[in-house]
């Protein structure tokens, strides 16, 4: 099958991520050698002393996390560009991050508990999208990427101005600090329940694009030429739109607002291995898992204080991009 | 037998009608050359035709069958589509391009197969596109791309072919070639519905014309007898005269 | 100069943006006509810590509160101020009371405590210009309380009021000055339902840790404010104490496989402090967290024994919010309940 078969550029992005890996178990505050790290590991995850806590229960579920939303933000980013036929859209095009930063800013400013927290994110991000497909549903006489494109903007303009009002309403000094955490994004408190959670709904997305995958480029072109192809148009948008909304939901729930992985890792695999999509999924995958575990690592070990995930993955993220985009010289 | 039939059809979108009356039939073997100004209601037409959009009255039968009764997948066997040539957006190469029209001849979660592949490699070989196949479909001329995108719908082995202006972006050998492919296909039973501009490549490939203005149907029936200099006039609102200057040589068909 | 003078002083600069003795580092600002004390009778609160300072020098004036108390916080204040009305905050862009409303409420004055700085300034100096109505800025630092105290009550006409809530100030802070540096614990404070949230060292958030004679656990990183920290650097800090305002967070900490390996934990040191109505280590940053510092510094340097809690509480609340809650409640409060 040719999912499957591994041209050098394959293994190219399996070096890199493997290596990310690798400096992820490496690097962290808990100061800790190369060999300590390998002993632990070695020992499993029943030890009974510090080491083997920070590697197998702080850094592995991390990493684990890292892995599994970086791919899970540039799998739904890669289905999103090719159905919005559009390679400047990102997973929240059509709503998921606002929607579940309002069902996270709603749930702190309640004073919920964390599970609360996670769930009314991951329940907000689908409401919003589920509200932009109900909209644009109801209007029929345009083209309807463009019309779910910009049912999307309003609609996540409107949970962003609940997000807003949120902040309004937030005690300065308590939870307002907390809602913002959250937007920013961050792995620092992942735990193995949270991964449990998160790994069954990311892969249920996954699966479908997984079978689809031939299909899935069918949608980058126009309706009629894809219908003609043999192609349910609507059916197929639907089902990917589930798809990719459950694994953004799902990372965003986990992790909270993570930017930029899921516009920029696309890119960056379309680039090398071309946006046929059968090809472009497990590029996507491990690239993205990549680039998570390394922003990630970054994050905290470059500083004493963490620096957020999400405003690194922006640092790193934008800059390649524009790189990737002077440097390409062709719309990818 | 006719393959496609539309009887007393209305085109158009909900709340507005674009046309209506349309009677049409294309027979395996046949081809059918619409002709007709643009904003005529070709395009609404087409998207009827291949089932996009759903008529407003009247019915389309393909092969007997209502339209609305065929899956897409059963429909993009019997009829293929040749949109006029895109620029494309995302850089496929010229073999995943022309791979898509197999998608109807794959299983569902299926990816192409190597008889998919050599599918193609003989669609592609016989527009004389072979040596693109390797090449990225956004970076080659629109000529090239019109050929890609006729050979998908040759990979699509349809019984029917539907083409949009399917000369209107190619230099005058490619002209040629699509229209000698066109006829080709004629001859090996394929039922053609294609429209036009150049009332010569009409005369040059069609069995019947049809005259296409403002969504209503103004005349159809054998190409010459249809296709009058003053006909045309009136269509496309130009000087007889000079219509007929325009106009190939009566004897020139066989 | 003694301090009618400086005021007088004061109160005949018009927009003053500064204005100290030479010797007397700058720490509190007014801008626009200060009225005498007696003449002000409703006192608008700019932010938080500002409102906890005019409800504990002068209940009656203070004409609204800037957030939304929960109604666990109100059932523990004095009666006249439980119900009044949440009016909104002033910080510039994220101000929740328009301008306009805050001139319809004709306020006396405005009194602002927090952070002193241009950005806030030039706000104070704004809101004073567009609305007449005087605008006070007091550096609101926890070491300062006992001046914040004297100062405000001074001017918002309650001087011995003020003066006996500063002495209680005073005495809190000086109660852990012997303790030698290297005698001091490494506390950390956990925030967030997940306890991952924790203010830097020179945070105004973390103030009470240093008050209280102990060292944040957090390394110092230049810039203070509240950070997201990782399990991990928790377990490389190795707190001696963790204590928290959060019920779940304490829950959870002692239920969680991570948490209870941490030494602070194992040897019984994480602690639950009261969050209402006021935050006794933070949240608000105001004079509500010196029953906090009392409470930490007892913790910290193991004087702790026999300390009725529910008492000092009880006398604090008396003392400062005018309102002694029952035992019981009290007790519940203490329990994190």
């Amino acid at each position: 099958m040719r999912l499957f078969f591994l041209p050098d550029r394959f293994v190219l992005m399996a070096v890199f991520t493997l290596t990310a890996l690798l400096a992820a178990f490496a690097f962290g505050p808990y100061p800790l050698s190369p060999g300590d790290v390998l002993r632990a590991l070695r020992a499993g995850p029943w030890a009974e002393n510090d080491t083997a806590v920070v590697v197998w229960n702080l850094r592995l579920p991390r990493i684990a996390a890292g892995f599994l939303i970086g791919a899970a933000l540039s799998a739904a980013g890669a289905a999103y560009q090719g159905m919005f036929r559009n390679p400047l859209v990102s997973p929240d095009i059509l709503g998921v991050s606002a929607g579940a930063g309002l069902g996270a800013a709603l749930a702190i400013l309640m004073g919920f508990s964390l599970l609360w927290v996670q769930g009314l994110a991951f329940c907000g991000g689908l409401l919003a999208v589920g509200t932009v497909y109900f909209v644009a549903g109801l209007v029929r006489r345009h083209d309807p990427v463009l019309v779910l494109v910009l049912a999307g903007v309003a609609v996540g303009t409107l949970f962003s101005a609940g997000i807003s009002l949120a902040k309004v309403l937030a005690d300065p000094s308590v939870q307002l600090p907390s809602i913002t955490f959250w937007l920013l994004g961050g792995l620092n408190a992942v735990t193995t329940g949270d991964l449990a959670l998160a790994a069954p709904l990311v892969v249920a997305g996954l699966l479908p694009m997984l079978l689809l995958r031939w299909r899935v480029n069918l949608l980058s072109l126009s309706d009629e030429e894809a219908a003609a192809l043999g192609v349910n148009v609507s059916r197929l948008r639907a089902t990917l739109i589930v798809c990719a909304t459950l694994m953004t939901a799902a990372a965003v729930a986990v992790a909270g607002i993570v930017g930029w992985v899921g516009l920029v890792v696309p890119h960056a695999a379309r680039l090398l291995v071309g946006p046929e999509f059968s090809r472009l999924l497990p590029a996507v995958l491990l690239l993205g898992g990549g680039f998570v575990i390394a922003a990630d690592t970054l994050a905290r070990s470059a500083t004493a204080i963490e620096l957020p995930l999400g405003i690194l993955t922006a640092l790193v993220g934008a800059p390649v991009f524009l790189v990737l985009l002077a440097r390409s010289g062709r719309t990818t | 037998m006719s393959l496609l039939e539309a009887r007393g059809l209305a085109i158009g979108y909900r709340g507005r009608r674009v046309g209506g009356d349309i009677d049409l039939c294309v027979a395996t073997g046949e081809v059918l050359c619409l002709l007709g100004p643009n904003g005529g209601g070709k395009t609404t037409l087409f998207r009827t035709l291949l089932g996009v959009l759903p008529p407003l009255a009247g019915v389309v039968t393909i092969a007997g069958r209502p339209l609305r009764d065929w899956s897409r997948l059963e429909l993009a066997r019997q009829i293929g589509y040749v949109p006029q040539a895109h620029a494309g957006l995302f850089a496929f190469t010229v073999e995943d391009v022309a791979l898509m029209g197999r998608t109807a001849r794959m299983g569902r979660f299926s990816s192409p197969s190597p008889q998919d592949r050599a599918a193609v490699g003989v669609a592609l070989a016989r527009l004389g596109i072979a040596h693109l196949a390797g090449r990225i479909y956004t970076e080659i001329s629109g000529g090239e791309r019109q050929l890609v995108l006729i050979a998908r719908a040759l990979a699509q082995e349809a019984k029917m072919l539907i083409l949009d202006e399917p000369t209107a972006s190619l230099d005058f050998g490619n002209q040629l070639r699509v229209l000698g492919e066109i006829e080709r296909l004629k001859r090996d039973g394929i039922a053609i519905l294609m429209s036009t501009h150049q009332p010569e490549h009409a005369f040059k490939v069609a069995d019947r014309l049809a005259l296409l203005k403002t969504g209503q149907i103004v005349a159809q029936g054998m190409a010459r007898a249809t296709a009058t200099p003053e006909r045309l006039a009136v269509l496309y609102e130009a000087d007889v005269a000079a219509v007929a200057a325009c106009l190939p040589a009566t004897r020139g068909k066989p | 100069m003694n301090r009618r003078v400086f005021l007088a002083n004061l109160a005949a600069l018009p927009w003053a943006t500064c204005f100290a003795e030479s010797t007397v580092p700058r720490k509190f600002f007014v801008f626009g006509q200060l009225p005498p004390p007696g003449r002000i009778r409703r006192v608008f609160a700019a932010g938080a810590p500002a409102a906890v300072l005019a409800y504990v020098l002068v209940p009656d004036k203070l004409m609204g509160w800037p957030w939304p108390l929960s109604d666990e916080a109100r059932a523990l204040l004095a009666r006249g101020q439980r119900d009044l009305p949440m009016l909104g905050r002033l910080a510039g862009r994220g101000s929740t009371l328009p301008l306009e409303r805050l001139v319809a409420l004709k306020p006396d004055l405005i009194i602002d405590a927090g952070t002193v700085d241009e950005t806030y300034f030039s706000l104070a100096e704004r809101v004073a210009r567009e609305t007449r109505i005087p605008y006070v800025l007091v550096d609101g630092r926890l070491a300062d309380s006992p001046r914040q105290l004297r100062d405000c009550g001074g001017l918002l006409g309650a001087a011995e009021r003020g003066e006996r809530l500063a002495r209680f100030a005073e005495s809190t802070l000086l109660s852990c000055r012997d303790v030698r540096p290297q005698g001091r614990p490494k506390v950390y404070l956990a925030r967030g339902a997940d306890g991952l949230e924790t203010p830097l060292p020179g945070s105004v958030n973390g103030e009470c840790i240093e008050a209280a004679c102990g060292v944040n656990a957090a390394p110092p990183s230049g810039v203070g404010g509240l950070a997201r920290v990782s399990p991990e650097q928790v377990l490389a800090w190795a707190p001696d104490v963790i204590v928290t305002q959060y019920p779940e967070f304490h829950a959870r900490a002692r239920e969680d496989a991570f948490w209870k390996r941490l030494p602070a934990v194992r040897n019984g040191r994480l602690h639950l402090v009261p969050s209402q109505p006021f935050g006794w280590l933070d949240g608000p940053p105001g004079v509500n967290r010196l029953i906090g510092v009392r409470w930490l510094a007892s913790r910290l340097h193991g004087h702790d024994d026999g300390i009725d809690w529910v008492g000092q509480a009880r006398d604090f609340h008396r003392l400062f919010y005018g309102h002694a809650p029952e035992q019981d409640q009290l007790a519940r409060l203490l329990a994190g309940v």
